[in-house]
């Protein structure tokens, strides 16, 4: 395991951010962590990183303790509120940061970066000069500097545009292509869904669900139904036996069935009934509904 | 200020004599505004050196690199003192130059040995000033940290002042509270040694100054008090590097 993490606690005060934090990720994979504002993930990545210390519980990073510095030497951040030095040059911040990472191909390692994430020919501007998203990009570069095995990205598309994010996204599946290992942290689900390979999910703290991103879409199907003839009568004996079945505003019917094999059973049931049929159309659950379904039902019930 | 010191009390009927009163008088307020100048100046380098990085967030992407929280600390300071001592070495050549090309015999009379024990005196108080000032970074918002650095240092300059008035009135609880208040800032000790070294014929001319209240000057300060200096610098920074060690990086 990349990142192994037992009963993992943050108090500050009175109020804990983190909650016996139990994450065990391998290596080589995507990694999502979601959860609403204030859940506590940035706090988490922190920790991970050796910015915060724990209140309580244990973990590695790259085999090693918590906080150790030596793992850091192949490690990469991006900070969700990110800030460089903004006298220095996009060339000097790169050499700064090469240097904390004591790198020995620096001039390499810089040219390799500035490709990556698109700066070339833009190093030479003073970062305070640079838009909130090429001061992203740089922030990125800085992070890839080490060739990280295991880089961490709080929110790394917060401030790009569409094609910046699709850069991004881009550049987080050669990651993993090379071997990387990311741990994604994004309020971006759609980004979270097309490129992460297990999620966690947070709330208040805690974790309430972690998952493999196939088997948590894969879990629920969501059928539209577009007929005519559906009695009140039907409809209440359908919602008997399908507790999700709405009634939208333009006529249509909803319900998440577990499986496809459902699919022809309702089917044959609302003909039978005498109903006409017009549309059968399945969808697979996305992240957001997932998400909605999983904070949302925390939220109601804390 | 030529013009203006015949005309006070101290130097009525001083006749001759004022003129090397006068040049006094000019070394040691040269040497008096730079000191309060540069301590100035490091207090407002230091009190933000690392407090406005955390406001910032600007450490988040330096301390999440592989380096040691002591690293850091000592890196801040290194390159504070350097920029301390550089424009401190630039003030006090200045007054010597500017005092060598008045022909001030203050100035044309020192030997090297008073020179360089001077200058390594002037440098060590913003040396000193930072140690407290980087110790009120790590615990304190730039804002808050400066305005009491700026308290601490004021306060050295009435430990000074209340010393002086004990020794003067000849109360030794009034003495002992005006060097309680120099073991809590003493910077006004660093100065007073380095003044006492670099203008040692200045009784008369400190009794002037303090006359017209612009400073204190007690005794200069003894062997002790320089070791306690040097463990009141480490100290800070110790404690400095141990608090920002267990920080947490928000």
């Amino acid at each position: 395991m990349i990142i192994e993490t037992h009963a993992l606690t943050k108090k500050y005060g009175n109020k804990t951010a983190c909650d016996q934090i139990d994450l065990s990720i391998e290596a080589g994979q995507v990694y999502g962590f979601l959860g609403r504002n204030g859940a506590g993930k940035s706090t988490c990545i922190k920790m991970l990183t050796g910015l915060v210390f724990p209140t309580s519980g244990s973990g590695t990073v790259l085999g090693r303790p918590l906080g150790d510095v030596s793992a850091r030497e192949k490690m990469g951040y991006l900070p969700e509120l990110f800030r460089y030095q903004d006298w220095m040059t996009g060339l000097d911040l790169l050499n700064f940061h090469a240097q904390l990472f004591k790198l020995k191909n620096k001039k390499d390692q810089i040219s390799r970066v500035l490709k990556l994430v698109g700066l070339v020919g833009q190093e030479n501007y003073k970062v305070g000069s640079y838009s909130k998203g090429m001061q992203q990009r740089i922030g990125l570069a800085c992070a890839l500097l080490p060739n990280p095995q295991l880089i961490f990205l709080d929110e790394p598309t917060s401030a790009l545009d569409p094609i910046g994010r699709k850069d991004v996204r881009d550049i987080i599946v050669s990651l993993k292509d090379e071997g990387t290992t990311v741990f994604l942290n994004s309020h971006l689900l759609s980004e979270v869904e097309a490129v992460c390979d297990s999620v966690t999910f947070i709330h208040k703290g805690k974790v309430v669900k972690s998952a493999r991103m196939d088997e948590l879409l894969m879990t629920k199907i969501l059928l539209t139904i577009r007929a005519n003839g559906l009695t009140e009568e039907l409809f209440a004996k359908l919602n008997k036996q399908h507790e999700s079945l709405q009634k939208l505003a333009d006529g249509s019917l909803t319900v998440s069935l577990n499986d496809y094999e459902e699919i022809p059973a309702l089917a044959a049931s609302l003909i039978a009934n005498g109903v006409t049929l017009y549309e059968l159309t399945p969808h697979r659950e996305t992240l957001e509904t997932v998400f909605m379904q999983i904070v949302g039902e925390e939220g109601q019930s804390s | 200020m030529l013009n203006y010191f015949p005309n006070t009390s101290v130097t009525h009927g001083m006749g001759n004599q004022f003129k090397p009163f006068a040049i006094q008088m000019v070394t040691k307020m040269g040497f008096q505004f730079s000191a309060m100048l540069i301590a100035l100046l490091t207090i407002m380098l230091g009190s933000g050196a690392i407090a406005s990085e955390l406001e910032s967030g600007l450490i988040q992407g330096i301390l999440s690199r592989p380096i040691q929280r002591y690293q850091y600390i000592l890196g801040k300071l290194g390159g504070l003192v350097i920029l301390a001592c550089t424009y401190a070495t630039l003030l006090f050549s200045l007054i010597l130059v500017i005092g060598a090309f008045f022909g001030l015999s203050t100035i044309t009379s020192l030997t090297f040995s008073q020179i360089m024990t001077g200058w390594l005196l002037y440098l060590l108080l913003p040396v000193a000033v930072l140690c407290l000032t980087l110790f009120g970074s790590v615990s304190l918002k730039a804002v808050s940290n400066g305005i009491l650095m700026i308290f601490i240092y004021i306060l050295g300059n009435v430990g000074g002042m209340v010393e002086m008035i004990g020794q003067y009135v000849s109360n030794n609880s009034v003495i002992g509270t005006g060097i309680f208040i120099s073991l809590i800032s003493p910077f006004q000790t660093i100065y007073s040694t380095m003044e006492r070294v670099m203008v040692p014929n200045s009784e008369l001319a400190a009794s002037a100054m303090s006359a017209a209240s612009l400073s204190g000057s007690g005794k200069p300060a003894s062997l002790w008090m320089f070791l306690y200096i040097a463990i009141y610098m480490l100290g800070f920074v110790t404690l400095a590097i141990r608090k920002f060690s267990n920080k947490d990086i928000t």
